[in-house]
């Protein structure tokens, strides 16, 4: 990461609140398209509304939101369509609400990714973070609930974990509208290339299995120059997923660049 | 209006046993009319192929006698089907026992690849219970053409083990192979990890099933004679009677490195203690064990009791933050090892 | 690129994942994990002496405990049901005297003085507007004072833990403890208890809570219930009884109603279901006190205002059609009559008449306006006095006056038994079918589940009819 990490007081003085109109379900003609991913009961759909003043239902139960909602907001004179997708604990299963995320994630090309993790719980959101990482080049880690996780002396030093994640990382709390400002200043850093990641790739795979997924990923590199997540394409290859497969076959993998 | 309520009851229950009649499960009427309706024949030259086959492996030789004796169609049925087996030279007749030929072999293969595969794709893909896995493929072997077979196979990732640990032939016919030796000739003290549960005969599989024994489990023999055989798995301890201990195969371990006795089931821990996850069971499965390793029950992550139940049954494991309930059947199919 | 190399690359996989073995997934979840752990070393301190949530577990240990588990969680359902139904009985009315007895006579009124024909006004204000009033008059206050409860409980994270105490019942019926939960919602409404199905994660289980929602009895049933009771059960006790006995039957019908959805759950799950994936895994997510006022006003938005518009939807087609049957003549018959001549035969054999059939019939879209059309089209068929008459819905402030319509309709104790009976066993009303459709997306489990109930509904009320007629 080229840019110094976006600790809360660093940034609050950049942001401009008068640039920030939120539009609600209006999401036509936007400039940028943000998914926002996390898993269930980290308060993204809480996250969600607090971008885009609407009131969707945010329920405290895993596995609120199934089907994607959209919604959108505008700043400093951009417009940003929000995508929530449903929760899930990984994207490596064949749940339908897996699919819906890991689909949209990878073939919607959103320009940013927003993951939303409960700062109290970090290590089990850490799993679907590294997962995304492997997908997404363009992703901002949105610390949520920060307050409960100080409530139960929780200390997370934002600095190290945006190195060793190589994203930004923005703490908020966004039951109390804690934090918004920050998050949406980075987006727009993020999706303005203002910030660049460079995002951890998952480590400690065993060999035999690392030395496959790097012969498959340098003759998909060779096929593909383009395409920056081919070690998740080998992945899902290695899985046997059917609509990588698919989407191999129809080229629909190529044009997923940034 | 008029009527005699009696009738109508009587009426009633009438339809209601017609009813029962023709639906019953494999007995009722519309059953055994659909089962009429299938390829006979095909499904005895399949059949007389796979029991030819197994018995080759083992090294029996099969007459005309043997064959009517354990299959279970019509003798005129078989004869006449063996007849037609030799007219397209699947099979030949050695000194008076039926040998298959390389073409016999090949379509044997195919067969005993559709039957695994299936099982496979039973126990990822759906929720049927492991009990019906073989009659279900008994049936859904005879149905798939060979590109379907083929489909099946990349959709479940080109398996080389079905669900009972028994080598899947690939399209081309290379097949993984296992050693083992039956359970039933271990001695005392033994160590070795289960590869293989055989389904048949039903009886026999039904109360290994019941047991609760789990596929790749390491176990150690503590006692074997001519009434029982007993050894440890898992934390657990488990007696059965030799004729059901030999449908189970075992792997011998050389060294007698794995400490079996260090392994236990995540459901035997108790309130207060402290345990790392050593993995999951083989027989956790498909959907739920991805499931689980989803939820962080993987290799490493220490894990407690968080709260009992009311009623006994799901308990909530606290693991990696998170209080997370598991049912017994579930949690039995961790293993932990406890940390004093 | 090439086709070719596209098809090299997949046969490479297929190659390495043969290799590689079946332990790809795990390994690869593995080392994840052991990734994440390491990241967590870095970045996290934790105070572990102060160690975890201690109101929580507090709390945990009180509302799963042996003693108290269950009574808490039948107290607090049991309030919650209980101030829906008694907390909803006054706006109601007041609902009922602005939409029915002010607005629609004004609406008359107004049609008749800007020269409306008399079908175009019986058709619109008689028909359409009187459905979707009465509806609204009888939905909107219970639905607006049970989400917003319920929604606070889920919020507060209470909810899971009932499914938490709850699931080992389920686990015996093959259903999933969460089930417990979209039973309740379904006390509320069938078609929000059958999207609240969404959190059970499970496809076996989930189709299962989808299918038996309906035996649930929702609020729009609740009404029939209690009417019929102090009617023809607090009749056959000593009048210093009869409050007691009614709410006894009105009480033991909904645990029927909870029989039911366990026995078949349990069919279904050992039958056509066996073969759908099943998994289990409940979270058990920290309590959180809930923005109360954000709450009440997303449960409104959510829930209640959505399940009204799509009743209201089908609602306004059904009071045309109720208008329509009972105004269009074929020859010197109204097709409602014709209708109810000949459902009467069938009707009698299951303990019930035509005009309970047909009002059930055309009241699929809501079950509120079953109690109306019955009303109106007993009258219809009778010649007694009541109501406004030429097929208009009505209903009366006076419960005796109800009663008397009913017995000169013919209705005996076990016809009220077995309206009763009915009323829980039934098919869905359509906003909950179009629910189970959009959330199934199958046909096949949609017409399961319409169907299931009305065939139970059938057998149930033809045996308490044939045994009561050999024994009474």
């Amino acid at each position: 990461m080229e840019n110094k990490p976006n600790s809360a007081c660093e940034t609050c003085g950049l942001f401009n609140a008068d640039g920030l109109k939120k539009l609600g379900v209006k999401t036509d003609d936007f400039d940028f398209v943000v998914a926002l991913a996390g898993n269930p009961n980290t308060g993204k759909s809480t996250v969600f509304n607090a971008l885009t003043g609407l009131r969707q239902h945010t329920g405290n139960w895993p596995g609120k939101t199934v089907l994607r909602a959209e919604g959108a907001f505008e700043y400093n004179q951009q417009k940003y369509k929000l995508v929530d997708l449903p929760g899930t604990y990984s994207l490596l299963s064949t749940s339908e609400d897996e699919e819906v995320a890991r689909n949209f994630i990878l073939f919607g090309k959103p320009t940013v990714t927003v993951i939303v993790a409960d700062a109290s719980r970090l290590e089990r959101n850490l799993n679907l973070v590294l997962q995304i990482l492997e997908i997404t080049n363009n992703a901002v880690l949105c610390l949520n609930l920060i307050d409960e996780a100080e409530r139960n002396n929780i200390k997370i030093d934002t600095r190290i974990l945006s190195k060793d994640l190589g994203i930004p990382v923005v703490p908020t709390s966004a039951r109390f509208q804690k934090g918004i400002p920050e998050l949406i200043q980075t987006i727009s850093e993020l999706a303005n290339g203002k910030i660049q990641c460079k995002p951890r790739r998952i480590k400690n795979i065993p060999k035999n299995i690392e030395n496959s997924v790097q012969k498959l990923s340098d003759s998909l590199t060779k096929e593909y120059p383009n395409i920056s997540n081919s070690r998740w394409i080998a992945f899902r290859l290695l899985e046997g997923d059917t609509q990588i497969i698919e989407a191999l076959k129809t080229g629909n993998i190529a044009t997923n660049e940034y | 209006m008029n009527y005699n309520p009696i009738t109508a009851l009587a009426i009633f229950f009438g339809i209601c046993l017609l009813l029962y009649f023709a639906f019953r499960p494999k007995k009722g009427i519309y059953f055994l009319l659909k089962s009429m309706y299938k390829q006979k024949d095909k499904v005895i030259i399949e059949d007389i192929l796979k029991f030819l086959y197994h018995n080759q492996l083992s090294n029996n030789s099969i007459t005309t006698i043997g064959l009517t004796n354990s299959l279970n169609f019509s003798n005129s049925l078989i004869i006449e089907s063996l007849k037609k087996m030799m007219d397209n030279e699947l099979i030949v007749l050695e000194k008076d026992s039926y040998k298959l030929t390389p073409n016999g072999n090949e379509y044997a293969f195919q067969i005993i690849r559709a039957h695994r595969l299936w099982e496979k794709y039973l126990s990822e893909k759906t929720g049927f219970h492991k009990e019906e896995w073989h009659e279900r493929a008994e049936d859904k072997e005879h149905e798939l053409s060979e590109s379907e077979i083929n489909k099946l196979s990349d959709l479940l990732g080109n398996p080389r083990f079905d669900p009972h640990g028994d080598p899947i032939p690939t399209s081309k016919g290379k097949m993984k192979s296992k050693r083992g030796v039956s359970l039933s000739s271990l001695k005392e003290n033994d160590i070795g990890q289960i590869i293989h549960i055989e389904d048949e005969p039903d009886i026999i599989y039904k109360q290994i099933l019941a047991e609760n024994i789990h596929l790749y489990s390491t176990i150690r023999v503590i006692e074997n004679n001519h009434t029982r055989v007993v050894f440890h798995s898992e934390g657990e301890q488990f007696v059965l009677a030799p004729i059901v201990a030999g449908n189970i195969t075992i792997s011998v371990s050389e060294k007698n490195e794995t400490l079996e006795e260090n392994i236990a089931r995540l459901s035997s821990l108790k309130i207060d203690e402290q345990a790392k996850i050593v993995g999951l069971s083989k027989e956790c499965r498909g959907e739920s064990r991805r499931r689980l390793l989803d939820l962080g029950f993987v290799k490493g992550a220490t894990v407690a009791i968080d709260l009992l139940n009311p009623l006994g049954d799901p308990k909530a494991y606290y693991i990696k933050g998170t209080a997370i309930a598991l049912r017994k059947d579930q949690a039995s199919k961790i293993l932990i090892n406890r940390i004093e | 690129m090439s086709t070719k190399n596209i098809d090299d690359i997949i046969a490479l996989s297929e190659e390495l994942r043969w290799e590689i073995g079946d332990d790809f997934h795990d390994n690869l979840a593995e080392s994840i994990y052991s990734d994440a752990s390491k990241i967590v070393e870095d970045a996290v301190t934790k105070d572990n002496n102060k160690s975890k949530f201690r109101l929580d577990a507090k709390i945990d240990k009180i509302v799963t405990s042996r003693i108290w588990g269950f009574p808490i969680m039948l107290f607090i359902l049991g309030a919650v049901l209980w101030l829906t139904i008694i907390g909803a009985n006054y706006p109601s009315s007041m609902l009922a005297i602005l939409l029915l007895d002010t607005i629609q006579p004004m609406l008359k009124s107004f049609g008749a003085n800007i020269g409306f024909p008399w079908w175009l006004s019986g058709f619109l204000f008689d028909g359409v507007y009187l459905a979707v009033a009465w509806v609204i008059a009888v939905m909107l206050p219970p639905m607006a004072i049970f989400f917003p409860l319920f929604t606070l409980l889920e919020d507060f994270g209470y909810l899971p833990r009932v499914a938490f105490n709850m699931d080992n019942l389920f686990k015996k019926s093959g259903a999933h403890g969460k089930q417990a939960l979209t039973m309740s919602m379904g006390f509320g409404c069938n078609a929000a208890g059958v999207v609240a199905t969404r959190i059970i994660d499970s496809p076996r289980e989930r189709l299962i809570a989808i299918i038996t929602n309906n035996f649930s009895l929702c609020n729009g049933r609740w009404p029939t219930q209690i009417l019929l009771a102090t009617i023809f059960i607090g009749a056959v006790v000593p009048a210093s009884y009869s409050s007691l006995a009614s709410l006894t039957a009105v009480i033991s019908i909904a645990v029927l109603g909870i029989a039911f959805m366990f026995f078949f759950s349990w069919a279904l799950s050992k039958t056509v279901l066996k073969g759908e994936v099943s998994t289990f895994n409940l979270e058990l997510p920290p309590y959180r006190p809930p923005v109360f006022w954000k709450t009440i006003y997303t449960s409104l938005i959510d829930r209640t205002l959505i399940v009204l518009w799509r009743a209201i939807v089908f609602a306004a087609p059904a009071g045309a059609v109720i208008w329509l049957i009972s105004n269009i003549y074929l020859g010197d018959e109204s097709i409602a009559s014709w209708l109810i001549g000949s459902f009467d035969g069938f009707g009698f054999l299951i303990g019930l008449n035509g005009v309970i059939l047909l009002a059930y019939i055309v009241a699929i879209p809501a079950n509120e306006i079953v109690i109306p059309t019955i009303l109106m089209l007993t009258v219809m068929v009778t010649g007694v006095a009541g109501g406004v008459g030429d097929g208009v819905m009505f209903e009366l402030d006076s419960v005796s006056a109800t009663a008397d319509i009913l017995r000169s309709g013919g209705w005996t104790l076990l016809t009220a038994v077995n309206v009763m009976l009915f009323s829980l066993l039934h098919n869905p009303c359509s906003t909950t079918i179009y629910t189970i459709y959009k959330e199934t997306n199958s046909v096949k489990w949609t017409v399961v589940a319409s169907i299931l109930p009305v065939i139970a509904g059938f057998i149930v009320t033809f045996l308490v009819a044939q045994i009561w007629r050999i024994f009474v």
